[in-house]
């Protein structure tokens, strides 16, 4: 009692610090580049286009100071998962910079019902798009609305046919998702890089292209040289992150930039300029961005942006050029290009995921691949070590597909399960699963030859055919006859439902986002190869191909239902870690080895990067580490 | 001469609907369609979609339909309203995405095709009127060094040694600053400045396959009996040669002009894609392997147009150059 009074004290002289140290500092400044336009009257002054609470933002370093341009690159015109990264990070919520808390953003709070069905969001008050008008509940409820129609191609939470989603509007400034089944992700999916879906549209701008809304909307599309309406609205209000959102300037946006060269079908180069009515500020009221400017080239050549980066013509970048292969020309290039180089922890657990077909339509492989002795066996045939110091130049450790040690799931015996090289017990778990061996191979015990065809895509990861051949070699020692089957991946893809392929390989994702991408852990989706006929029966897709799934995971799909549906973030991990627990234990797909940190490039005048950076797509690297907050200071 | 013409227009028109059956049918042969390829590239990112989103899109794009119903909308939509159709994955008509990226092809590769010809004929005539020279030998050998070295491989050594030599990277047509600019002296200065790489790499072999040509033919030509009246008649000697044996060495050159512009195409795709050129050819590549099949379409549907007009103008430029060849006149 007495210890609750006295940190509420503490809390509210705390409170009181605040308040005193914001007031005579809280006059917010705003960029230089901003004064001319402010004075002309073009824009209101700063106060005005800031909302009545802005996000605080706490910068990583210290206060930076206003001005500059950041280069990067684009590879080829279609890579907009960059600008996704690096402008587009913006929803009703996003995670904090550890990926452990999700925190308001244009929402300033939320409200979730017991049982998990209704969401209320609180927005910011007078929150405006970059061209002054209010952003409001009624732009979700629009959102929500475009997208749940049918024939438009959208694919978000909002189209789960399995738990349709409505808004209820209550005021300007209030709303409510209202789920027809209970939903434990949605704060998730919101906070992820999807989140930008939901308040993507300005409803006074996008309704002209919705017959809905507009009479002559499908007359105007036919018009504009559009199909359909839908096709006429994609291209003007491009729902998501797709590249032709960056092609229209007009499509008001709530990011820290906005378009000013477009991102059209023949650029070379896209430049985004300051939103000045973005409504983040620093701890001292400035509002945020920092930097005035983003200008990315639009290159097809690999090979240009990374001279580029050598030459320092670019201040940030990773994605594409920090290669393992380019490391070391990276490495001794930092004084000539007066760059640094900076740690990523990638979110994936394994550098390659072996997954034998489980649910394959031979009865003699679907019984061995189902067999655990015999991933057992295969497993110790691995000398991982060995291929890290080949392929990774020493970089990682043997692994499992398991939690990365730096996720809260981790669990060590997981991890570390089988990944010893020891023949024997290989032989031994090969004999419990019936093997039999003929002269130095494994035959099936009525004698039948056993040959192994392993799937991969060489054109995906380089690193996977080096990788392959290695353990070819390995397993071919051991007495598995295995063959290697270099395929297009959209042959990968469409051999799954026939279920006639005995082993497909993939990266270890879901090591960090342990919860949103469990494809390794129980067969979870369409990216559960290891048992595609399971995953069929659990989600309802092709219902022609599905087949009842084996007791254990059946007991995960139950479990992880509930997960779904549970509003309690303690009990949703808890029943995690159960579905973990029973992955352990049949271990279902073989690992490699954890890969090594990555690595990125960032100008040594670049300021308030954090490092290092937990690089994942749901979390999308920068996005989370607010690049608005970087500045280039001054020398 | 202008029924010659025409007759070769109607097989025109015929072997481009041939052209555009082909292209159709080539590029709906690879498994799948374009979105399980876009699938499998969001989930090579670590994303996702919803598999409803892919029925919708499916139905919205008017997959799953037969063969013949999609090549009739994609066809009757070029004749008459000159549609190509919309790009998956740009999302966008693909009329919107051509042009531009053509233009920029057919600058880039009309200049290679004219330093190749300005290089290339009078090292030609040179090697073969000098033959066993000093200087025929170190023609033979740089022409063959152009023709053995992979054209994206001396790209490479370019942008790596300006990179080393002179501290700038090169690639593209522009500087920054005059990306998006219009036109004008200081511009056109930078697209020189930028622009003589790729026409270098492009060049190079098409010099080196000229040369030989050119001073294969010649050879022939000038131990024929008029070349030698001719000098007996007191012709100067650079007018015995440039007047009679190389228009007649050129005939073989002239007639395979029409597969120039194609070649060319084809062959800078790499270099482009090296070199980050916003020509037709990366646009082209990356239509194919995504499967964007209206985009390809449409490419392909072009490079066929292209090559066909090209066999054309070079039928009649053979007519006009050699006075011996005569059509159809029995």
């Amino acid at each position: 009692m007495r210890m609750n009074h006295l940190s509420g004290l503490a809390g509210a002289v705390a409170l009181t610090a605040i308040v005193a140290a914001a007031g005579p500092s809280w006059a917010q400044q705003q960029a230089p580049m901003l004064d001319a336009l402010v004075e002309s009257g073009e824009l209101p002054p700063v106060e005005e286009r800031l909302p009545a609470n802005p996000l605080v933002v706490e910068p990583v370093e210290s206060i930076g100071t206003y001005g500059g341009t950041w280069r990067s690159a684009l590879r080829g015109g279609l890579d907009n998962a960059w600008i996704a990264r690096t402008v587009a990070y913006d929803g009703l919520v996003r995670y904090n910079r550890e990926w452990d808390e999700i925190i308001p953003n244009l929402a300033e709070s939320w409200e979730v019902s017991e049982d998990s069905r209704t969401y209320t969001f609180k927005l910011r008050e007078g929150l405006k798009w970059n061209n002054g008008t209010p952003f409001t509940s009624a732009d979700i409820a629009f959102a929500v609305e475009l997208m749940s129609e049918p024939s438009y191609g959208a694919g978000t939470f909002i189209k789960n046919p399995n738990n349709p989603v409505t808004v209820e509007v209550i005021d300007e400034t209030t709303f409510s998702f209202v789920f027809e089944n209970p939903n434990g992700l949605i704060m998730d999916d919101l906070a992820s890089v999807n989140g930008f879906t939901v308040v993507s549209l300005n409803k006074e701008y996008c309704s002209q292209f919705y017959p809905k809304y507009n009479p002559d909307a499908e007359a105007n599309a036919q018009a504009a040289g559009f199909q359909t309406w839908e096709l006429h609205m994609q291209d003007r209000c491009s729902w998501a992150t797709e590249t032709i959102r960056w092609a229209n300037p007009d499509l008001p946006m709530m990011n820290p930039w906005m378009i000013e060269e477009p991102l059209t079908g023949d650029a070379t180069r896209t430049t985004f300029v300051r939103n000045p009515y973005y409504w983040k500020v620093d701890t001292e009221g400035n509002q945020l961005p920092y930097i005035d400017r983003l200008s990315m080239r639009v290159s097809d050549s690999l090979e240009e942006i990374t001279l580029m980066a050598l030459n320092g013509e670019i201040d940030f970048q990773d994605r594409h050029i920090a290669t393992v292969a380019n490391q070391p020309l990276f490495f001794d290039g930092q004084e000539a290009g007066d760059y640094r180089l900076g740690a990523n922890v990638p979110s994936t657990s394994n550098t390659l995921v072996l997954q034998f077909n489980m649910n394959h339509v031979d009865e003699k492989r679907r019984e061995l691949f189902q067999n655990k002795d015999f991933r057992i066996g295969v497993s110790h045939l691995l000398d991982r070590q060995e291929i890290i110091d080949v392929v990774f130049t020493g970089q990682g450790e043997p692994f499992q597909v398991a939690p990365r040690p730096e996720s809260p799931f981790y669990d060590e015996e997981f991890a570390k399960q089988y990944t010893e090289f020891d023949p024997d017990a290989a032989a031994a778990a090969f004999e419990a699963a019936g093997l039999v061996k003929s002269g130095d191979v494994y035959t099936f015990a009525d004698g039948t030859p056993l040959q192994i065809t392993i799937d991969l895509i060489a054109s995906f990861r380089s690193e996977w055919v080096d990788m392959m051949e290695l353990m070819q070699l390995q397993l071919e020692a051991g007495g598995l006859d295995i063959e290697l089957n270099n395929i297009d991946r959209t042959l990968y893809y469409d051999k799954r439902p026939l279920g006639d392929y005995d082993a497909q390989i993939w990266q270890g994702d879901g090591g960090l986002d342990v919860v949103q991408e469990p494809r390794y852990y129980f067969p979870a989706n369409g990216e559960s190869v290891w048992a595609f006929r399971w995953q069929a029966w659990y989600n309802g897709a092709n219902p022609e191909i599905a087949e009842e799934p084996a007791e254990w995971a059946r007991n995960q799909m139950d479990l992880y239902t509930q997960l779904r549906a549970e509003g309690d973030p303690e009990v949703r991990s808890d029943l995690m870690k159960q579905i973990l627990e029973i992955s352990k234990e049949n271990f279902p797909v073989i690992g490699v080895s954890l890969p090594g940190n990555g690595y990125y490039i960032a100008k040594n005048n670049m300021r308030n990067i954090a490092e290092p950076m937990l690089h994942a797509y749901l979390f999308p690297t920068p996005g989370p580490y607010d690049p608005f907050q970087w500045y280039f200071a001054a020398e | 001469m202008l029924r010659f013409i025409i007759n070769r227009l109607i097989a025109m028109v015929l072997t481009l609907w041939a052209v555009s059956v082909v292209a159709f049918a080539i590029i709906q042969l690879p498994p799948g369609d374009y979105l399980t390829t876009y699938v499998a590239t969001l989930n090579s990112n670590g994303d996702r979609v919803d598999p409803s989103t892919i029925e919708a899109l499916r139905q919205q794009y008017g997959f799953g339909e037969p063969f013949l119903v999609q090549y009739w909308k994609w066809i009757s939509g070029i004749v008459g309203r000159g549609d190509f159709g919309q790009s998956f994955e740009w999302k966008a008509p693909v009329t919107t995405l051509i042009w531009g990226r053509l233009g920029n092809s057919i600058l880039i590769e009309g200049l290679a095709v004219f330093a190749m010809w300005t290089i290339a004929l009078p090292i030609g005539i040179y090697a073969a009127v000098r033959k066993y020279s000093l200087g025929d030998y170190l023609a033979t050998i740089g022409g063959f060094i152009g023709l053995a070295v992979p054209n994206f491989l001396m790209a490479l050594v370019l942008m790596y040694l300006s990179f080393v030599w002179f501290g700038t990277t090169i690639g593209g047509l522009f500087s920054p600053e005059f990306e998006n600019a219009h036109w004008s002296l200081p511009r056109i200065w930078d697209f020189l400045s930028r622009a003589w790489a790729p026409v270098l790499v492009l060049a190079t072999a098409g010099t080196a396959e000229l040369i030989r040509i050119l001073r294969a033919n010649l050879l022939d030509e000038l131990k024929k009996p008029y070349v030698t009246t001719a000098r007996a008649k007191g012709l100067p000697e650079w007018k015995v040669i440039l007047k009679y044996p190389v228009r007649v060495a050129l005939n073989p050159l002239v007639s395979t002009i029409g597969w120039l512009l194609p070649t060319l195409v084809s062959s800078s795709v790499i270099v482009s894609v090296v070199l980050n050129l916003p020509t037709a050819g990366p646009l082209l590549l990356r239509s194919l392997t995504s499967q964007d099949m209206y985009l390809a379409g449409a490419l392909i549907m072009l490079l066929g147009v292209l090559t066909v007009i090209g066999t054309l103008v070079s039928d009649l430029l053979l007519a006009w150059i050699d006075p011996r060849i005569r059509y159809g006149s029995k």
